[in-house]
């Protein structure tokens, strides 16, 4: 059989010196932005069980899953998302504890992907959940986090918000089907104009349905609110919109200025996300670098009803954003290379010991003379050589 | 700023689109006389081109490296991905169809049925859709051969006019979907740079709506 004991999984990959750096940069960035903000780090276990991730409130296929099943045959998961056990862990660990509950997470997560499209199913993440705090202020603490988390990364980014309640509020007012409520709903999501407009022909032209007909094209700044106003079929969006109106202004007095977009298409895993949605691009990266927003229904699945707010960011794409413009560079050789003399190894490695006291990177040399230390120490770009005999002489090569 | 990156499918969807650019007053002499080259300016420079196959014209599309790509909806219905649609483009018209040896009624029996497709995804949802187990393979040639040789009980495949299909002893048993050119856009691209990518496909349909 053809063993694959040299590659890794596809999907996942190795980091070496360099990367490692830009990855620990991001994530110390990252986590001290949340820290700062009274974010109290979590850990959870990479296996859960499946049920945790029901796809029904998950909104995550059971196909992404990297799935197992414990002793008792029991289905296992990977988690192929943080805040669901996230949620479980509130509702179970924590249910006594003060409102709201600031956590943060740093861990990666795990999906299965279709194959050789250059996508990995390992992912690093990192983000926050306010849980038990709903209303304008909890909104734009997580928003003001998430700007600030992601300027410490990556200065030059697009936030976008968009909310759940438009399509809700429009879909209702449609005779629709589910499944049809569904294809809408995937129509949308894709700016797919031409299949909404198919589905939507077939049914009573009404206020609702040229509103449905123009949501997925109403993104980009301020005018936005105006053409959405005219369209708007009840007193419920409209009332969103107002909200949403509100929230924009907030985040651009923020100092994002021009840089808030708003889609009220926005639609991803519509039933998970409840209310406000929101996330962010940059130029040169073809995909979305944080996601997130209110799910206000999730923790009732956990027996602990409460709202809630998250968004969570794509480490992994910041790193390969933070390595791409150069600003990290493979780790410089040592300073000093200690060579003890025969019988002086001991008080060679005392030496070293007390020259990394002093803030120097020092290797010990492990060669058997000094014309091989000299040689190593040249090789790697080594400048001083310290030789540790009776006395210590210090060679700059 | 960057010019917008164009990823078009390679033969004749090529030919339609450049001359759908062509009708919006865009010069497309470099594609015409494109050489070796891959990458392509096109009109005030302002839009470049990029030759490829279909499925990597999705492929480029979703990563972001091409802002906007064309490719035909069978591509699409098969490769699959995330990215936005924006635009039928009218061309390229044709549909996936189930066929099978004229004369034998393919729903008859109780024995599992084998399709021979180029589009296994296609095939599946389809058959999903029925509710009906089948056994897919995947054929990477003319498909017709499949059920002549006594392969498969019938194929899934791409039908324009039905000739081929005919003079092979086949015939059209039930039409899964219409099939045309589309117009589709990373989804950060079309976040980032609205404005540019909005006008060139309003006035893409506008030229299309003017063909017509």
């Amino acid at each position: 059989m053809k063993k694959n004991n040299l590659i890794t999984p596809e999907g996942t990959h190795d980091l070496l010196f360099e990367e490692c750096l830009a990855r620990q940069a991001v994530e110390n960035k990252l986590t001290s932005a949340f820290r700062t903000r009274g974010y109290n780090e979590v850990m959870t276990s990479c296996l859960e069980y499946y049920d945790v991730f029901d796809p029904d409130a998950s909104g995550i296929s059971p196909e992404e899953m990297y799935k197992m099943t414990d002793r008792r045959g029991r289905l296992i998961v990977m988690r192929p998302d943080s805040t669901l056990p996230i949620a479980r862990l509130v509702a179970t660990r924590l249910q006594n504890h003060q409102l709201p509950i600031r956590l943060f997470y740093n861990q990666p997560v795990y999906r299965s992907n279709p194959g050789l499209a250059g996508r990995l199913d390992e992912n690093a993440q990192a983000g926050i959940e306010l849980m038990g705090a709903s209303g304008i202020r909890a909104d734009l603490e997580v928003l003001t986090t998430a700007v600030e988390a992601l300027s410490s990364c990556c200065p030059d980014f697009r936030l976008e918000l968009g909310h759940a309640g438009f399509f809700r509020e429009f879909a209702r007012q449609l005779p629709i089907s589910e499944e049809e409520r569904e294809d809408i709903r995937c129509a949308i999501e894709t700016k797919n104009y031409a299949a909404l407009d198919t589905i939507l022909d077939s049914l009573p032209q009404t206020m609702a349905v040229s509103g449905m007909r123009q949501l997925p094209r109403l993104f980009g700044g301020e005018e936005v609110f105006q053409q959405a106003k005219e369209v708007c079929p009840t007193k419920a969006a409209l009332e969103t919109l107002s909200y949403l109106h509100q929230v924009y202004h907030a985040v651009q007095d923020l100092g994002l200025g021009s840089h808030v977009i708003v889609d009220l298409g926005l639609v991803q895993r519509n039933d998970y996300y409840t209310d406000l949605i929101f996330t962010a691009y940059t130029e040169g990266y073809g995909d979305s670098i944080l996601f997130g927003g209110r799910y206000d229904n999730l923790l009732a699945r956990f027996h602990c009803p409460m709202p809630a707010i998250g968004f969570g960011i794509d480490v992994e794409a910041l790193t390969r954003i933070a390595l791409s413009k150069g600003h990290y560079n493979a780790p410089p050789a040592a300073q000093v290379l200690v060579y003890g003399e025969n019988g002086y190894s001991i008080k060679a490695l005392a030496h070293a010991r007390a020259l990394t006291h002093q803030g120097l990177r020092c290797e010990t040399s492990v060669a058997e003379t000094r014309e091989e230390a000299e040689a190593y120490a040249r090789s790697l770009g080594i400048c001083r050589l310290d030789v540790v005999g009776a006395r210590i002489s210090e060679v700059l090569l | 700023m960057k010019p917008l990156r164009i990823a078009l499918t390679k033969g004749r969807l090529e030919d339609d689109t450049v001359a759908l650019l062509e009708k919006v007053g865009m010069n497309c002499d470099n594609v015409h006389n494109k050489g070796r080259k891959l990458i392509l300016p096109i009109g005030d420079g302002s839009i470049e081109v990029v030759l490829a196959k279909a499925a990597d014209v999705i492929t480029y599309v979703e990563h972001g490296v091409c802002d906007l790509g064309v490719v035909g909806k069978d591509t699409i219905l098969e490769h699959g991905g995330s990215f936005y649609e924006l635009l039928d483009l009218g061309f390229g018209k044709c549909r996936f169809a189930l066929a099978g040896p004229t004369g034998r009624n393919f729903f008859t029996g109780y024995h599992t049925k084998v399709i021979a497709s180029k589009y296994p995804n296609v095939a599946r949802s389809y058959f999903e859709g029925k509710a009906m187990d089948v056994q897919i393979i995947k054929i990477e040639g003319s498909v017709e051969l499949a059920p002549l040789l006594g392969l498969a009980d019938a194929i899934v495949d791409i039908v324009e006019t039905g000739t081929t299909l005919k003079e092979n002893g086949l015939a059209v048993i039930d039409t899964i979907c219409h099939i045309s050119a589309r117009l589709i856009a990373n989804e950060a691209s079309l976040k980032l740079r609205k404005v540019e990518i909005e006008c060139l496909a309003a006035r893409m349909e506008q030229a299309k709506e003017e063909a017509q």
